[in-house]
């Protein structure tokens, strides 16, 4: 399989169609992958392709990156969840689908977090997986320009398991007072790092609401309402476009269930409009969408 | 630092009664900033206003805020007022001090009153402190008009736009413009010939050099705004070259088959080759595709070898037609309920049951029965015919919740109508009550029943059943108490008047409003009645809910009216309240653009000094702004600000308090 994707990234590279491939590569003791930018067609052996490649990579191709963008024409490889976000991208017009060479990777899972597999001697068990390869229904890429690796055979549960799902249950069991007290003690461990913010690709925006300051929107301090403020923000402005990827919560030092929150407004949003997002980037996502024909309700009309 | 005036308006006694006007006054005469600070009995009366100019050019006033009644009776008054001191108009704020403070509170001792008008007060001077003075925006007028609908309603708009001397392209969707009052025979109140008053209106509009009839025609699309749309029509096949045919009917004529003419209600047959009816406008006859041989089996078209001109063109296709129009004018008109949703009245089932519309037909001297009355089944003359009113209007389980309003005069008309047709026959009416508001009406559903025999029971009828040929009606009379079998020869369902089909996705097209009837909504209805929410689209007759004819046509004239106003100068002012991205801070995330209920928002190119497109971001576009401010909600970055209520303007008001 990496043979295969190094043969891709030279090919595509030698053509000078393709100005940078950003694709996964080993740190110097092979204990993680991290992000590499190839731009020549013999550094192509660096790139991999493992249980370690958790990173959501997309996050390269959003406005925040100008140095990526200025490589050239991009070719990014990507897993079947990192290709939902580079649909929802596509769909916010924050590039055409041509001007990305998606190079779609066909996955058996990877670690919820690095050093678990290390602590696994470099083996991935079902347990240290995230929830979303458990449920995976992209393992095969949904959308892309060339498929890296063999089909794979794996058809998710009907109704979706794992622990972000339990937990979902079980907050929606408490009182109103419990549901609040129990994200009121998780967000006040908020530090106000913005790394959430700063890993998502969805968080594209040149400048952040949280940032803007005439007049201020959002209390920053790190106290409760400041934390509330932003973490609510977060939520509903990632509301119908979260994919679920998962690396806000695993770049939160101080272990904020994201996942929980995101996962749950997913849930809504399929109840609500029946989207799922990720899957076509023909549809913005629907939370805003001025759409009088085909709203469910009839007041609005 | 700011100069600002206040004025606290007594009202009368409305606000002074529960506020203490002059105590508002004197606190925010300490208000940093207010350097002026008065009440007034009336302040919108002219004593008052002068006090507000007066004040302006005494204390230099750079800013003021009228304590008052809601926005919506005066702010244009003071507004007014302010610029011709010399202040710029969006520097003058209203508080409404009335309907929401004075009027809600009842504490005479005028505690409460006092203390939230000086909060609201306060509230809207440090609001003020940041309104930036705003200048109108002016957009040019493209002086065309587009009427859609032929009937009744959309012909007196044209002919009055045209007569004001202004181009006019009326849409209509069937063969013939003339609408529903084509079909009628005799009008309420007068009782003169539907179409001998129609059709002389219809030649005009066909014949008037400013106006352009597309028939077998619907609008696809209007993009734009007042002033400067752009409306796709889409123009069906109708297989005749209409620059050469002569109308001579000789295709018609000799066309060998039928089908079920619509216009007729299915009392009747047309042909395949048709028009609606004789004096059809324009006299041009159009082929109905699915009927005919020749365009579904390649087979006929005897029409196109007796056609003299050689006219019939098989091969014609739809047309799509472009035109730019400055303002638009909605007469679709209306529709009835279906009968077939009154089983129990026997319809459908039941050949002799027919709709009022169909007693029109019969009662028309051109309609299929050449102005006799024969019952459908076998054409004899009915002796004894039954007439229901209310079905289904205000009957909120099976049918509307409204009253159809013409019903009782139209049918009263019916049962005149077959006296005079039928002179020893008997008419009775089912009805709830008798609604004849309007001039001359009440005497006329009163000569019905007193002069012409007309037998009216007050109740509902339960049961229509066919026994021995006779159409058997059991109902209860109200008044005596009793039960009431009457052995009819025809049965008339005075049926709802209803919006169209489709009358809601027209809607969508244009971008107005509808209630849950699909009737279109008017901007307000009493003061704006032939308004809509969106500039320079305006209605007219049964389209925004069941009237007759007169009612359809003043709301021509008058939507007509409003056309030519906006068409009086070569441009127009507008407020200034509309939305602008700051585009340096855009995303180009189309969130906005998606949002917009309006469509005012495009996706705008950045280019380098080059040309080439190096990014895009979003663009008001000013003329179509309405300034609802969605956009700004539904911005994430908060790059979107709407003029005159400014984030930072919402903000310093939100803090004041
Ligand atoms: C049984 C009966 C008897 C009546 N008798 C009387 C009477 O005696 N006196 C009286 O004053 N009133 C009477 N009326 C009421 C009268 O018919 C209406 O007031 C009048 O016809 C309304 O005219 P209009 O132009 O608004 O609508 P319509 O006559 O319905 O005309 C609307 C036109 O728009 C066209 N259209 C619709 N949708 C589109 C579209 N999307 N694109 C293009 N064109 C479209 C239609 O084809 C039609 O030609 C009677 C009504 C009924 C039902
Ligand atoms: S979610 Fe699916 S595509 Fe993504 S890492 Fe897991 S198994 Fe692979
Ligand atoms: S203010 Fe309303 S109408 Fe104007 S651009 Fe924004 S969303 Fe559209
Ligand atoms: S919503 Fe905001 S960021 Fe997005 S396109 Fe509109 S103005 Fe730009």
């Amino acid at each position: 399989m990496e043979a295969e994707l190094r043969e891709k990234a030279k090919e595509l590279l030698g053509s000078g169609e393709i100005g940078v491939v950003i694709g996964f590569g080993w740190n110097k003791r092979k204990t993680r992958t991290t992000p590499v930018f190839i731009t020549k067609a013999e550094d192509t052996d660096k790139l991999v392709f493992n249980a370690y490649c958790v990173n959501n990579l997309s996050v390269y191709l959003t406005r925040k990156y100008p140095d990526v963008k200025a490589m050239g024409k991009a070719a990014i490889v990507a897993k079947g969840c990192d290709i939902k976000n580079l649909a929802v991208m596509i769909a916010e017009g924050q590039f055409k689908r041509d001007d990305t060479y998606i190079i779609g990777m066909t996955c058996s899972g990877v670690g919820y977090k690095q050093e678990l597999i290390e602590a696994n001697g470099g083996e991935l068990k079902p347990e240290i997986m995230p929830v979303k390869c458990h449920n995976c229904d992209v393992r095969n890429p949904h959308i892309s320009d060339a498929v890296i690796g063999e089909t794979t055979d794996f058809t998710p549960p009907e109704e979706p398991v794992g622990m972000v799902f339990d937990k979902i249950k079980q907050i929606e069991a408490m009182d109103a007072k419990g549901r609040f007290g129990f994200w009121e003690e998780h967000f006040s461990r908020c530090i106000k790092c913005y790394a959430c913010r700063q890993v998502c690709s969805l968080c594209y925006c040149d400048r952040c609401i949280t940032d803007k300051n005439t007049p201020q929107w959002i209390d920053s301090s790190a106290h409760a309402r400041g934390n509330f403020s932003w973490n609510l923000v977060r939520a509903m402005h990632l509301t119908g476009r979260c994919t679920f990827c998962g690396e806000c919560e695993r770049a939160c030092p101080v272990n904020i269930p994201l996942n929980v929150i995101n996962k749950k407004m997913a849930v809504v949003m399929e109840d609500a409009f029946d989207h799922r997002s990720g899957y076509d980037p023909e549809v913005h996502p629907p939370m805003i969408v001025f759409d009088i024909e085909n709203d469910k309700e009839e007041f609005i009309k | 630092m700011s100069r600002i005036g206040v004025f606290v308006c007594q009202c009368g006694n409305n606000i002074e009664s529960t506020v203490d006007t002059g105590q508002v006054a004197s606190d925010m005469k300490e208000m940093p900033g207010v350097v002026f600070s008065c009440t007034y009995k009336f302040m919108c009366s002219s004593p008052g206003q002068e006090m507000v100019r007066q004040a302006i050019k005494d204390k230099r006033l750079d800013g003021i805020v009228v304590s008052a009644c809601s926005p919506h009776m005066h702010e244009k008054t003071f507004r007014k007022a302010s610029e011709s001191a010399g202040l710029n108009p969006y520097k003058c704020e209203i508080v409404n001090i009335r309907e929401q403070c004075s009027w809600v509170h009842h504490d005479t001792t005028k505690k409460i009153g006092t203390r939230k008008s000086n909060d609201l007060t306060r509230m809207i001077i440090e609001r003020l402190k940041k309104n930036k003075p705003l200048k109108k925006i002016n957009i040019p007028v493209n002086k065309k008009a587009l009427v859609i609908g032929g009937g009744i309603a959309g012909i007196q708009a044209a002919l009055d736009i045209a007569d004001g001397g202004r181009e006019v392209i009326l849409v209509e969707r069937e063969p013939s413009i003339g609408g529903n009052m084509a079909r009628l025979s005799e009008t309420f109140p007068t009782m003169d010939c539907s179409q001998c008053i129609l059709t002389p209106k219809m030649v005009e509009a066909e014949l008037h050099d400013k106006i352009k009839i597309l028939t077998y025609s619907e609008v696809e699309k209007l993009d734009g705004y007042i002033g400067n749309f752009t409306v796709t029509i889409k123009k069906k096949a109708k297989y005749v070259d209409e620059s050469t045919c002569t109308g001579c009917g000789e295709c018609m004529e000799k066309c060998p088959f039928k089908a079920d003419s619509e216009f007729e209600l299915g009392l009747n047959k047309r042909k395949v080759i048709y028009t609606p009816f004789p004096q059809a406008v324009p006299n041009i006859p159009v082929i109905d595709a699915p009927n005919c041989v020749m365009l579904t089996k390649g087979k006929c078209g005897i029409c196109a070898k007796v056609c003299g001109p050689g006219s019939i063109d098989f091969e014609q296709k739809d047309e799509f037609i472009e035109e730019q129009v400055g303002a638009v004018v909605v007469a679709t008109g209306y529709d009835l309920m279906p009968n077939e949703r009154f089983g129990e009245y026997g319809y459908g089932k039941i050949k002799d049951v027919v709709s009022g519309m169909q007693f029109e037909r019969l009662a028309s001297s051109s309609g299929p029965t050449g102005g006799q009355i024969f019952r459908p089944s076998d054409g004899k003359v009915p002796e004894q015919i039954v007439f229901l009113q209310c079905i289904g209007s205000r009957d909120e389980a099976k049918g509307v919740s409204y009253c159809s309003k013409i019903c009782c005069m139209y049918t009263a008309k019916h049962t005149m109508l077959y006296k005079h047709k039928v002179h020893d026959g008997q008419a009775y009416v089912f009805y709830m009550d008798i609604r004849a508001g309007g001039k001359r009406y009440e005497e006329f559903t009163r000569r019905a029943q007193e002069q012409e025999d007309a037998m009216y029971l007050r109740g509902r009828v339960a049961r229509i059943y066919e026994r021995d040929g006779k159409v058997v009606v059991q109902g209860a009379d109200t008044l005596s108490g009793t039960q009431v079998v009457i052995e009819a020869d025809m049965v008339v369902l005075a049926t709802a008047l209803v919006s169209r089909p489709g009358a809601d996705s027209l809607a969508q097209k244009l971008g107005i409003g509808y209630d849950k009837y699909k009737f279109y909504n008017e901007y307000h209805p009493k003061l704006k009645p032939v308004e809509t929410v969106t500039a320079g689209i305006f209605l007219s007759g049964a389209c925004v809910g069941p009237m007759d004819i007169p009612e359809s046509v003043s709301m021509g004239s008058a939507s007509a009216s409003k056309v030519l106003a906006l068409f009086s100068s070569d441009e127009m002012a507008r407020e200034p309240i509309v939305a602008a991205v700051n585009k340096q801070r855009c995303n180009a995330c189309w969130d906005c653009v998606v949002a917009c209920p309006y469509t005012a928002i495009e996706k705008e190119e950045v280019k380098d000094r080059q040309g080439n497109v190096i990014g895009w971001n979003a663009n008001v576009n000013e003329g179509v702004c309405q300034g609802c401010g969605v956009c700004v909600a539904a911005c994430r970055s908060k790059v979107v600000d709407l003029a005159g209520y400014t984030d930072e303007q919402v903000f310093a008001a939100i803090n004041a308090f």
